[in-house]
Parts: structure tokens; C-alpha cells; sequence
């Protein structure tokens, strides 16, 4: 880009270098500090907060395994012994230390409706799934969606007074509703697709074909329930910021230069894409309990079903691994995003110094 | 871009494979030699340990008095429901009592074997009772008040009573629980088990015990987190004629794993099901209106067989409820063909077709009591004239004018709760509710969610629910004394974490006396006019109130695959026990592929 | 400002969405005055197909018309025995071995093929032999149901209606070209939308749900916008350490997923105050952060206009500084930030309904709690019950859509550059 104050710049430039470095040491200092006392409020409040909920697991689990003939110290002796391999009868400090360990340890503790189940386990078993569901979701969404409002903020014809509205349609669709009607009209209706589960009910997974094909099939109405709602969302955005953009005044500048309109685009649609960039970063940090809705209506074996049944049976072990697993993706994917944001952004760390 | 597109989609299938390629050298189920039932799995199963309650297995690993699964593991004798009997499977013959009903005596079968090849004989009996004395499992507390010791002699399986005071047996009908709901495990691995686990408990019971050997016709297969599958053992003993004379039909069985009752009953609506174990409302549409072919025992209301009654329970504890008129008047102004109608969708007999009783509706408890001595006390529904007039002679008025009650000089103001999500039961509330409206108590709705629900009735002190719905046990080898024992019993006053029974906290000595009666009674006559009192007690002082049947497991079929499923006067005697509870297991050698 | 609001309303899209918004919030007002019936007085025992429902009672009642239609006797036919059933008796006579090649499922024919039939149907025949494609046990259930239909149909048989009993009644006879006019009946119901699993009217109770979520997004849109705006002024213009914490409670509540906060809000208020209100309060409560974050960005770009730093310099008190130097600019933007959060508002109430985390009551319909009915009935799989679910879907799409559109005609009118 070129600079009118190219002239005048170069002191200012080689002493605001120096104040810049001083600068981003005290930014990402500031950013540091703030990040680890989050890390720390969010680690005791996700132990807390759980365990305030009412409701007793261990009583649960003994009533689901107790004859009705048992007397009454045969009950209490297994109240205890559950208590004890729940770690409840500590105090809250002990459990929070256990909670602590077992994070490092890296089973996160035992389930208590799952019990002998390690959380690890439970969650293993889901994260994959819904990584794999969510992430060329949003991927996808976040792609073709805003390569539709750049193109639409790019050429501003009938395309873009049609598309608008259109995709700003599929954005306010529910999930559910997304995901209820893509089952009703194509799994149990026309039959185009399976109606429920990761793969064919029956089949072991293997690298055969026959199982990928299964998986690829099953894969399709999460996959596109997700998809469709988020391009609406991320068309309309981009829409927005390309069209600021490239209003701008150094668009028209460059343009009256002679420069060709293929290069001034791509430096339009990098400004563009900034806060567009945020709006990932987020979506991919919240990813993990974002597909709920859609794993509940398809039973597709990730990881919401799983916490939605903790949330259910008083959990706790279960809920607070998950929303901790939660709150540090969203809080790395936030961090990171500032940092990255310093680097490319020079606004950004201007707004800080006033 | 495309390009971009392209990489990630592979990635994101790679990622997905490697997490589950814990591939195993099995192959996929055939879908025309595999039967999938639906309804008992929710969520993986954690091993195949048969002592251990916390496995989560629930078509290899459910024991229970009512008839226990014997796909894997096996019980002495299997329950049937239909005619109350007990049908030895492990065992050879009946059960021998002597005299004064404090030992009984029973035989193993000579065909029967482990899965590992050596012979089931009486000493693995004696061993499964002390592992389970060792690890305190259920087995164990469940059946130790009755049970002094289990031993093997000369080959025989020997199960002493405990005694009371004066010698008599604690409770010999217990015994027929403890022969129909408990798997007999492998004297050698139990023994390995304990050894392996250094003799702890809470270890060998979490142990998943993949390689235990089993007597049953199907063995473990795979397991993962979309599926549960056995395979058939064709070594199995069962095909000698001793027993059944064939192997089971199916070479595998296999139970998907889903998330809630809807995605099973679109699988099951799919064929992908034969055998679903889920309530379904108006289920006779799927097969009238959608044309599927699904059917249930008998293919009009009320479509299966009922074993118990979900019941509303009077909290004793609240001075209001102790006073005898007003539990009757809203057990009389309650409708209970609505109930049946919307709640049940008309998979419950009318309390018309089947007079209310401490008796399930199956035509062996029936029998038990006298139905005509009690005629007078039964009330039929909505009787909301009735049930004013009982309350205006008992003198409950209305003196302020606000539409409701008084009594003691304070509006009657009662809460009817049950767990919240529970669909069929949060209807019945609502209809109990409506029902105290129309009389003039102010009863209102209450739906925690179970987790909160659960440690609440089951406290030592009902302090927070007025009337309140659970179910008393449902048809075992001893019931109906069970459910009596549950619904009138004054054991469990007081105790903390009571899952037994009489939530209600009622208390009435001759009702003790009768329960401590039974089962120490043989003679037919005695018994029934002894359940006759005890039904006219339970009639007349109403501490609960059966709002409609149910039964224990829901079954239909879908006979896309599979046929010759058990029906209604089809001679086979099979109970519809999902093919796999109790003597309902026959029915996997009745079946037949589809043509 | 006036000039402002006549651009508003030229705007296309603005003024679109306006007319969906103000056609729906008209609907829910007006609508109750027309159907003065109860949105939750049960009409019938579960799903009711959408349709007009006649009272037979009143009909036999009603005074009688002649009418003559051509293909009355066909229909009559058509009705007693479809043609799929037709097809079947053929193909199970077919299956035993009777020879049918002179039967087929036209009108003509019927006599014949019920001739074959009574001939040579035997329910425990059908048991005994299982005949091929008829083996199993649904389908000889279905073989026995056509069975007793045929023995039950009374067609082109005389029927007579008896009034009264004994000695006092009265007969009349019916005739096959009798006909009353449907409004003369004294009772009977249109359902456009049938009925839900409780009974009730779908479209009242839709209206209803409508004008409730309405309010709830109301509630919670304005809760949202409000914190969200003080939250951002102070962060904003404060800066410092005061923005730091804002800033950090705001991460927190970014970071703890939101249900888990709902959740123990609801479990601690207990059950009767879990009704609509709290669920609206309780929203607002927990979506303040992206209007706060959003509301601080602008200030900081705006403190360090010249007009600020006029009014710094002049000694005024942040109260004044802040209500107006700086609230004017950004109020067009807490406009459009306002209506998104109602949006989002109502959208949220839908999401936690449906999973059984909203409002806990029978008693006010919302449309989450409409969506939540549906799915716990079973209306999309054990009945599909279109009625109950996809009207509900659509008109929260369409709340959603109605709203987002005046919100980018408002974003095309406050920033010119958006304008086609």
C-alpha cells in the first residue's frame, strides 16, 4: 500500500519501531496475564458450578444397582463405597485437588452414571465424531459462505439483491428445525438417505470401502444441516465488510491509479476478512458443544449427547471435563486470536496507547 | 480453494476413521442370520464382567427375578410370567423342598457346559454365592437376609434358609427370586478373578473380564460405541434334548446403540430393529395407518401383557393425607380411562375389565384373591359426586368461599409429582390434579427432573411430595407377596436411600402381620383368603392408588427379517419378553428368516 | 431524525421485514378476537389430522337436502374397500392358489372377487399354512382387518335413524342422496393446523406461542442491549483497569458454556418460578457480551474524536460526556444491535425448549415449547404429524428473517456505503 507520509515517515517510523517492540511486549504482556487469571477463574468455575447442581449421583447409582430386599446397613455400606470411588467424601478442596490430578493424569476422573467408565473414555469416544462432523461444518460453511457475499458485494447486480435476502433466510432457520425437516423429507420419506447413526447398524469399522462409503452416507444430512444455516450467517457478514471495503477511499485510489482490479481485490477482501476471522475462531472454539441439536436429532455418537446425559444424571465428573475442554479451546482460540490480530492489525494495537 | 476444500473433507473422514479403526478381524453382521433388539443398550458397554453391576451390558448382563436375559449367562430356572412357573434351564427338575421349607434342594442339568467346554456343576453354584459374598455385590445384599449359605453336595446344589427365632424359614419365596435372577459363573474363574485382582472388591468388580468363560448360546462378538454384538456358540449345550434340542435360530444378535426412544423408533420404523423394548404411543398406527409391518402379542388394546401398575402414593407424613376420606375421594374422582387413554394410549386393560387389587392383571395373580368379597370397596372412576358427598359427610367444606377445602381451618393445598420427561406419567399428574380441582382440593402439577426426583423419594422422610407416582415391583416368581409387602409394608419407614417400597410411609399392623404370613403359608385356601385381606385393607385405606397397568418390558416386533414371533393363543406359552427375558427366550428357536 | 426515519422506511428491505414483523405481531393481536376460543382447552385425544371436523349427532339433526352427484355409488365403493386392500385379497388369493384371472380391483369385478374371497379366507387357515408373502404376523393381522371390514360394511343397505327409545321412537330413514349443508350443523370445527398431542387447536395455540416468544425475545433483547450498553461505555471510554475486568467477566461468560449457567439458575429458583419471565431474564442475562463487545470497539474509535476531547477539556462529568457525545453516534447501532438480540433472543428460548431447558409449563405455549411437544410425542416419528412441527419452524424462521431484514435496511440507511 502506498503511503502519503512516506516522506515524513521515516523518523517517526524508526522511533514509533522502538515504541512499537516496547509497545507489544506490554500488550502481549497484558494479554498474558489476563489469559492465565481467565484460565483460572474459568478451571475453578467449571469444578464449582457443576457440583451446585442438585441432585445426588451417588444415591442414583445405588438405586439403580440395589435389590429391593437389601436391609439397611447393606444400603449404607454402599453408599459409602460408591462415595468413597466418587471421591465425595472429601471436602471441597480435596475433590478440587482430585479434579486437578486427574486432568493431568489425563483420565479426568471416573463418570458416576458411566461408573466404572473413565471420562477420558466417554469423551474419547465422542471428541472425534464431532470434530469430524463440526469441523468441515464450519470449514465449509465458513468458506462458501463468505466466497458468496464477496462475490455478491463484488458484483452488486440482480445476483446480489436476490442472494441477500435468500441467504439471510437460511441463516434464521433453527438448527433443529434445519435438522427436522432434512430427516423428515429425505431419510424417512424419499428415502434418500439414512435416517440415524454414524454408519450402517451392523457394520465393524474397518478401512473398506463398504465402511466408508456407510460413513460418507451417514455423514451427509448432520453434515449439510450445519452447512446450509451457516452460509446464510457468514454470506450476509462478508457481504457487509466487502462492501465498506471496498468503498473506501484507497480502493478508489488505487483504482484511479490504473492499478488492475485483481490485485486491489485481494488486499479488499484480506481487510474483509478480519473480523470474519474472529467469527471462525470462535465457531471452531465452540465447536465441541455446538452440535447438540444436530447429534441429537441424527444420533450421531458425538460428544453433545454425551454431555446432555451428564446434564441429566448430575454428572458432574463428565460436565465439568467437557465444558473444560470448552472453555480452553474458546479461551487458546480467543488468545490466539489476539496475538495473530497484533501482527496483522496494526489498528489494534494503536487503540491500546491513547 | 477447491483444493483447500478437498484436503479438508479427507482429513476430516481420516480423522474420523483412525478414531474408530480399533478394528477387529470381525466381519459385518448378515443382516438375514442377525437379530437386533432395541430399547435395553444406552451407551457402550464398559466389559462382560456377570457379578459386577456397573458393566452397562444390558443383553449379556441383566439378572433379574422377573425373568433374567440368558442370552450369555444363565440362570438356574427361567420365570414365566404367563403361568407363573418356573422352567429349569441350568437346573434338572424342580426345586426339592424339605418339610418345613428350610432347604431346597436342586439338581444340575448333566448336558449342561461352559462355553470353555468343562461341565456346569453344583460346586460353580457354591462359588458364584461366595464371590458374591466376597465383592458384596447385589447378588449378595439382595439375597442375604434370606439365604444362610450355598453349598454343592453330591452334586447337588444345597441353598439353606435363614432362620428366624422359632426356626421357621425368614422367607422361602425369596429363594424363588434368587433361582430365576442370578448367573451362575465358573468356580475356576471366580477364583482366577480374585486372584488377578488381589482379592479386592471394588477391582473385581470393574474388571471387564473380556475372556469369561459362559454357559449361554451367544458370546461376545463386538462392542464399540455404535454397537453391542454376540455371536452364536454352536457348541452350545443347550441342543441337547435335555433342553431345548436345537440351537437358537440366529447366528448373531446385536443391540445398536442410539441416543433417546425417538431414534430407536425410527430405526425400529426402518426394519433396522426386530425387537423394540420401547413404550410407543398408539402404536397399533404404525401398523393400521403407515402399512409397516410391526406387531405386538395381541394386535388389539391392550396389545401386550401388563405386570405392573404405576401407582400414586400418598405421603403419610402430611396430617391432610392421614385422614382416610379425602385419600378415597381422590382416588375415586380421578378418571382413570382418560388416563389409560391418553397416558397409556390403550396399552393398559381398564380398571372395568380388570377391578383394582394389589394383583397384577396377568390370569395367575388374578386367581389369588377373591373378587367378590371385595366388590363393594372398588370404585370406578370420575366419580366426582361421589366423591364430594364422601367429603361433605366427612365434614371437609368449604366455610371461606374460595372454591377449595378446609381442613383444620386451612385450605388443602397438595402437590402430584412425578419425574419430569416422563411422558405417559406427567399426563396421569395432570389428570389426578385435574381431578382434586373438580372436588375442590388445590392440587397442583410438579415435574423435577429425576435426578432431583430420585433423592428425594427415597429419603427416610417425605418432606417435599404430597402424592407422588412409582411402581411397585412387577410379576416375579414371588410376587404377588412383593408388590404387597411393597405397597403396605412398615419395614422401610425410616430408611434412608429406600428403593424398596412403601414411599408413603403407611403403617398397619395386621397388613405386617399378613406380609410376614405368606410366605410360610402352602395351603391354597389360606393364601388367597390372606391376599383377600390384604386387598380389602389396601382398598379400604387407600395409601395408594394403582392409575393404570403396565407392562414390566414393552414388546414388538418388526417382521421384516424375522417371523414367528410370540403371539396371543398361539399354544407356545412364550411370554413376550422381548425373546430374551425368562422363559420369553424360547421364542429364539421358534423363530423363522422372512421368505 | 425525521429525515433519518424517512429513509428508514424507504428502505426496501427495512420496510420488507417491517411488514412481515408488524403482519405477524397484528395476527397474534387481532386473531384471539376472532377465535375466542381457549389456545389450551383440549379438543381432542391427540394428533388430529388438519381438516373440518362435523358433529354426526347434529348432522342426523340438521334438515336435509336433496343432492344427486354422478360418481356418488363409485366413491361409496371406493371408501369401503380402497383398491390397495383390492390388490391385496387378490394377491393372497393368488398366494393360495385360487385361480384369479378373472378378478381385478375395478368396481365391476367387486362382486366377484367378494365371492372368492368368503369362499376361501379362513383366519386359521392363513395361521396354519403360511402362505407365501403372508407369512408373517402383520400381514395376516391385515388379511383379518380387510376381513372384518367387508363383514362390517353396510353398503347400499338401508340405514334408518332411531330417536328416542322403547314405545316413544321414532324412526327415520336415511337416504343416500340426503345431504345437510356443513353450516346449518350445529357443531362442527374447521382445523387448519389439526391438533397437537394435548388436543389442542395448532393454530391458536401457534398465535398464542407466537405473541409469547415475541415477548420473551422482547424482554430479553432489551435485558441484553442494556447491559450490553453499559458494559460497553464503561469499558470503552474508561479504559484501564476498569475495561480490563469488564473485558475479563466478559470472557468468563463467553467461556462458561451457556447452558450450564442456565441450568443452575433454573434448578436454584426452584419449580414454580420457572416460568416465562425468568427464562427471558435469564437469557438476557447470559448473550450481553457480543453487544457489549461490540458497543466498546465503537466507543474507543469515538473517544478520541475532537468533539470528546472538546468536552474532556471543557471539565464536563463523564455522565454528560458519555449521554451526549458519545451515545448519539452510536445509537443507530444499538438500534440494529437491539433487534438483533430480540432475534437472537427468540431463537435462544427455541434452542433450550426443545432440549427441555426452557419454560416449565403446560400452561403458556411458546414456540420452543411448541417444537419441545413434538419431539418428546413423537410427532416426527412415531406419527408424523406435520402440523405439530413444521408450521412452528417456519414461523420462527420467518421472526428471525423479518427482523435480520430490518436490521440490514437499517444497517443500509445508517451506513450510506451499504446503499445499492
Amino acid at each position: 500500500m502506498i503511503l502519503p507520509e512516506a516522506g515524513h515517515g521515516r523518523f517517526s517510523v524508526e522511533r514509533g519501531h522502538s515504541t512499537m517492540t516496547k509497545g507489544m511486549r506490554k500488550y502481549f504482556k497484558k494479554k498474558i496475564f489476563w489469559f492465565v487469571i481467565t484460565l483460572i477463574a474459568a478451571v475453578i468455575l467449571n469444578f464449582i458450578l457443576p457440583r451446585l447442581m442438585p441432585g445426588d449421583p451417588v444415591n442414583a447409582i445405588v438405586g439403580k444397582n440395589i435389590s429391593p430386599n437389601a436391609t439397611q446397613e447393606q444400603i449404607q455400606e454402599q453408599i459409602a463405597f460408591y462415595k468413597h470411588q466418587f471421591g465425595l467424601d472429601k471436602d471441597l478442596f480435596g475433590q478440587f485437588w482430585d479434579f486437578i490430578k486427574n486432568v493431568f493424569n489425563g483420565t479426568f476422573g471416573v463418570s458416576y452414571s458411566q461408573y466404572p467408565r473413565t471420562v477420558a473414555d466417554i469423551i474419547g469416544g465422542g471428541i472425534w465424531w464431532t470434530i469430524a462432523l463440526q469441523l468441515p461444518a464450519i470449514l465449509v460453511g465458513w468458506l462458501l459462505g463468505n466466497l458468496l457475499g464477496a462475490l455478491a458485494a463484488y458484483k452488486r447486480s440482480f445476483y446480489d439483491k436476490a442472494l441477500m435476502p435468500v441467504s439471510l433466510f437460511f441463516s434464521a432457520i433453527p438448527a433443529f428445525g434445519a435438522a427436522v425437516i432434512l430427516l423428515v423429507v429425505f431419510a424417512v420419506n424419499l428415502k434418500w438417505a439414512p435416517v440415524n447413526g454414524a454408519y450402517t447398524t451392523g457394520m465393524i469399522p474397518s478401512f473398506s470401502w463398504n465402511f466408508i462409503s456407510s460413513v460418507i452416507a451417514h455423514y451427509q444430512l448432520p453434515f449439510w444441516s450445519i452447512v446450509i444455516i451457516s452460509i446464510g450467517g457468514q454470506a450476509v457478514g462478508m457481504r457487509s465488510m466487502s462492501i465498506y471495503e471496498l468503498n473506501a477511499d484507497y480502493v478508489k485510489y488505487a483504482r484511479f491509479l490504473g492499478i488492475k482490479d485483481k490485485k486491489i481485490v485481494r488486499y479488499v477482501f484480506r481487510n474483509a476478512m478480519l473480523p470474519q476471522v474472529t467469527g471462525l475462531a470462535m465457531s471452531i472454539g465452540a465447536m465441541v458443544g455446538g452440535a447438540l441439536v444436530a447429534e441429537t436429532i441424527f444420533s450421531y455418537p458425538g460428544l453433545g449427547m454425551s454431555m446432555y446425559n451428564a446434564i441429566t444424571t448430575s454428572d458432574y465428573p463428565v460436565i465439568s471435563a467437557t465444558t473444560l475442554i470448552i472453555t480452553i479451546m474458546v479461551l487458546l482460540a480467543s488468545f490466539l486470536l489476539d496475538i495473530i490480530y497484533a501482527f496483522i492489525d496494526p489498528r489494534v494495537k494503536a487503540a491500546q496507547f491513547d | 480453494m477447491k483444493k483447500l476444500l478437498s484436503l479438508v473433507l479427507a482429513l476430516a473422514l481420516v480423522l474420523s476413521m483412525v478414531a474408530i479403526a480399533g478394528a477387529e478381524a470381525a466381519q459385518d453382521l448378515p443382516r438375514g442370520e442377525t437379530i437386533y433388539f432395541g430399547g435395553q443398550q444406552w451407551g457402550p458397554i464398559n466389559g462382560w464382567n456377570p457379578i459386577s453391576p456397573n458393566m452397562n451390558n444390558a443383553m449379556a448382563n441383566a439378572a433379574n427375578a422377573r425373568g433374567s436375559r440368558t442370552v450369555m449367562f444363565e440362570t438356574l430356572y427361567m420365570y414365566n410370567m404367563l403361568d407363573g412357573k418356573l422352567y429349569p434351564l441350568l437346573a434338572d427338575g424342580d426345586i426339592v423342598w424339605n418339610d418345613d421349607l428350610t432347604e431346597a434342594t436342586i439338581a444340575i442339568k448333566a448336558a449342561a457346559k461352559w462355553s470353555d467346554g468343562t461341565p456346569v456343576t453344583a460346586d460353580d453354584v457354591a462359588a458364584t454365592w461366595e464371590v458374591a459374598q466376597k465383592t458384596q455385590n447385589s447378588v449378595y445384599t439382595g439375597n442375604a437376609p434370606y439365604i444362610e449359605s450355598i453349598t454343592a453336595e453330591d452334586g447337588k446344589v444345597v441353598i439353606k434358609s435363614k432362620l428366624t427365632e422359632d426356626g421357621k424359614p425368614v422367607n422361602p419365596l425369596m429363594i424363588k427370586d434368587f433361582v430365576s435372577g442370578t448367573y451362575i459363573v465358573q468356580k475356576a474363574w471366580a477364583e482366577k478373578l480374585a486372584a488377578d485382582n488381589g482379592d479386592d472388591a471394588a477391582k473385581m468388580l470393574a474388571d471387564p473380564a473380556a475372556d469369561v468363560p459362559y454357559s449361554g448360546p451367544y458370546g461376545p462378538y463386538f462392542a464399540n460405541d455404535q454397537m453391542v454384538a454376540f455371536i452364536r456358540n454352536d457348541n452350545y449345550w443347550g441342543q441337547d434334548a435335555s433342553m431345548w434340542g436345537k440351537l437358537p435360530v440366529p447366528k448373531y444378535v446385536g443391540h445398536p446403540i442410539y441416543a433417546d426412544n425417538d431414534a430407536g423408533l425410527v430405526m425400529f420404523k426402518d426394519g433396522q430393529i426386530d425387537v423394540n423394548q420401547n413404550f410407543v404411543a398408539n402404536i397399533q398406527k404404525l401398523w393400521e395407518d403407515e402399512g409397516l409391518p410391526i406387531a405386538t402379542y395381541m394386535d388389539q388394546a391392550p396389545y401386550g401383557v401388563c405386570a405392573t401398575m404405576p401407582t400414586a402414593f400418598f405421603n403419610m407424613e402430611v396430617p391432610v393425607l392421614q385422614v382416610p376420606e379425602i385419600r378415597k375421594a381422590i382416588a375415586m374422582a380421578v378418571d382413570y380411562d382418560q388416563i389409560i387413554e391418553n397416558a397409556m394410549t390403550n396399552q393398559s386393560p381398564t380398571f372395568a375389565q380388570v377391578p383394582r387389587s394389589v394383583m397384577n392383571p396377568t390370569d395367575g395373580e388374578q386367581a389369588l384373591y377373591d373378587h367378590d368379597a371385595v366388590k363393594d370397596l372398588q370404585w370406578v372412576g370420575k366419580d366426582v359426586e361421589g366423591a364430594k358427598k364422601l367429603l361433605d359427610e366427612a365434614g371437609i367444606v368449604d366455610t371461606d368461599g374460595d372454591g377449595y377445602r378446609e381442613y383444620n381451618g386451612e385450605k388443602i393445598t397438595l402437590n402430584s409429582c412425578c419425574p419430569n420427561g416422563w411422558t405417559d406419567w406427567q399426563a396421569a399428574m395432570e389428570i389426578v390434579a385435574a381431578a382434586g380441582q373438580a372436588i375442590g382440593l388445590d392440587i397442583t402439577t410438579n415435574y423435577p427432573e429425576w435426578s432431583i426426583y430420585q433423592t428425594v423419594f427415597t429419603k427416610g422422610s417425605q418432606d417435599e411430595y404430597d402424592i407422588f407416582m412409582y411402581s411397585p415391583p412387577g410379576a416375579t416368581p414371588s410376587a404377588p407377596w412383593a408388590r404387597v409387602r411393597a405397597l403396605l409394608s412398615s419395614e422401610f419407614i425410616g430408611v434412608e436411600n429406600n428403593w424398596s417400597g412403601n414411599w408413603g410411609h403407611y403403617k398397619n399392623d395386621r397388613a405386617d402381620e399378613i406380609i410376614a404370613a405368606i410366605p410360610l403359608t402352602t395351603d391354597e385356601a389360606e393364601l388367597k383368603k390372606l391376599y383377600t385381606e390384604a386387598t380389602k385393607i389396601y382398598l379400604e385405606e387407600v395409601p395408594s392408588f394403582s392409575l393404570m397397568y403396565r407392562p414390566d418390558v414393552f414388546h414388538a416386533v418388526n417382521e421384516s427379517v424375522w417371523t414367528g414371533f410370540p403371539e396371543k393363543d398361539d399354544g407356545n406359552n412364550i411370554p413376550p419378553m422381548d425373546c430374551t427375558d425368562g422363559y420369553g427366550i424360547a421364542a429364539l428357536y421358534n423363530i423363522e428368516p422372512v421368505k | 431524525m425525521k429525515n433519518t426515519l424517512r429513509n428508514v422506511f424507504h428502505s426496501p428491505r427495512f420496510l420488507v421485514g417491517f411488514i412481515i414483523f408488524m403482519v405477524m405481531v397484528l395476527t397474534v393481536l387481532i386473531y384471539p378476537w376472532f377465535v375466542r376460543r381457549d389456545p389450551l382447552v383440549s379438543l381432542g385425544k391427540g394428533f388430529l389430522e388438519p381438516g373440518t371436523y362435523v358433529s354426526v349427532y347434529d348432522a342426523n339433526n340438521t334438515g336435509t337436502y336433496r343432492v344427486e352427484l354422478p360418481e356418488a355409488a363409485e366413491k361409496r365403493l371406493e371408501a369401503t374397500l380402497p383398491t390397495e386392500d383390492r390388490q391385496t385379497m387378490i394377491d393372497y388369493l393368488k398366494a393360495m392358489g385360487v385361480d384369479v384371472s378373472g378378478l381385478d380391483t375395478s368396481n365391476e369385478k367387486m362382486e366377484d372377487l367378494l365371492a372368492a374371497w368368503n369362499a376361501n379366507y379362513d383366519e386359521a387357515d392363513a395361521k396354519k399354512n403360511k402362505y407365501e408373502g403372508f407369512a408373517t404376523q402383520a400381514k395376516r393381522n391385515a388379511l383379518r382387518r380387510i376381513d372384518n371390514k367387508i363383514k362390517g360394511s353396510n353398503n347400499d343397505v338401508a340405514m334408518s335413524v332411531v330417536r328416542g327409545e322403547g314405545d316413544d321412537a321414532t324412526v327415520t330413514t336415511v337416504e343416500g342422496s340426503d345431504y345437510v349443508k356443513v353450516n346449518e350443523v350445529a357443531n362442527s370445527v374447521t382445523l387448519p393446523l389439526g391438533t397437537d398431542n394435548f388436543g389442542r387447536d395448532t393454530l391458536t395455540e401457534l398465535v398464542k406461542a407466537t405473541g409469547v416468544s415475541l415477548i420473551i425475545g422482547l424482554i430479553a433483547g432489551t435485558i441484553a442491549t442494556l447491559l450490553g450498553l453499559l458494559v460497553g461505555l464503561l469499558a470503552g471510554y474508561l479504559g484501564g483497569i476498569v475495561d480490563d475486568i469488564l473485558m475479563f467477566i466478559a470472557n468468563i461468560f463467553t467461556v462458561i458454556p451457556g447452558f450450564v449457567l442456565l441450568i443452575l439458575i433454573y434448578y436454584s429458583v426452584g419449580q414454580e418460578a420457572r416460568g416465562v419471565t425468568t427464562c427471558a431474564i435469564v437469557i438476557g442475562v447470559t448473550s450481553w457480551v457480543w453487544t457489549a463487545r461490540s458497543v466498546r470497539s465503537q466507543v474507543i474509535s469515538l473517544r478520541n474524536r475532537d468533539h470528546v476531547n472538546l468536552s474532556k477539556l471543557s471539565g464536563h462529568s463523564l455522565f454528560r460526556i458519555v449521554t451526549t457525545d458519545i451515545l448519539p453516534y452510536i445509537a443507530s447501532y444499538v438500534v440494529m444491535a437491539f433487534i438483533l438480540q430480540v432475534s437472537s433472543g427468540i431463537l435462544a428460548e427455541a434452542q433450550l425448549s426443545l432440549l427441555g431447558l426452557g419454560p416449565k409449563t403446560t400452561d403458556v405455549p411458546t414456540l420452543g415449547l411448541m417444537m419441545n411437544w413434538a419431539k418428546l410425542f413423537g410427532a416426527y416419528t412415531s406419527s408424523n404429524a406435520w402440523w405439530a412441527y413444521f408450521p412452528v419452524i417456519l414461523v420462527i424462521a420467518l421472526t428471525s428473517f423479518s427482523l435480520n431484514l430490518m436490521n440490514t435496511g437499517l444497517d443500509q440507511v445508517f451506513n450510506p456505503t451499504l446503499r445499492d
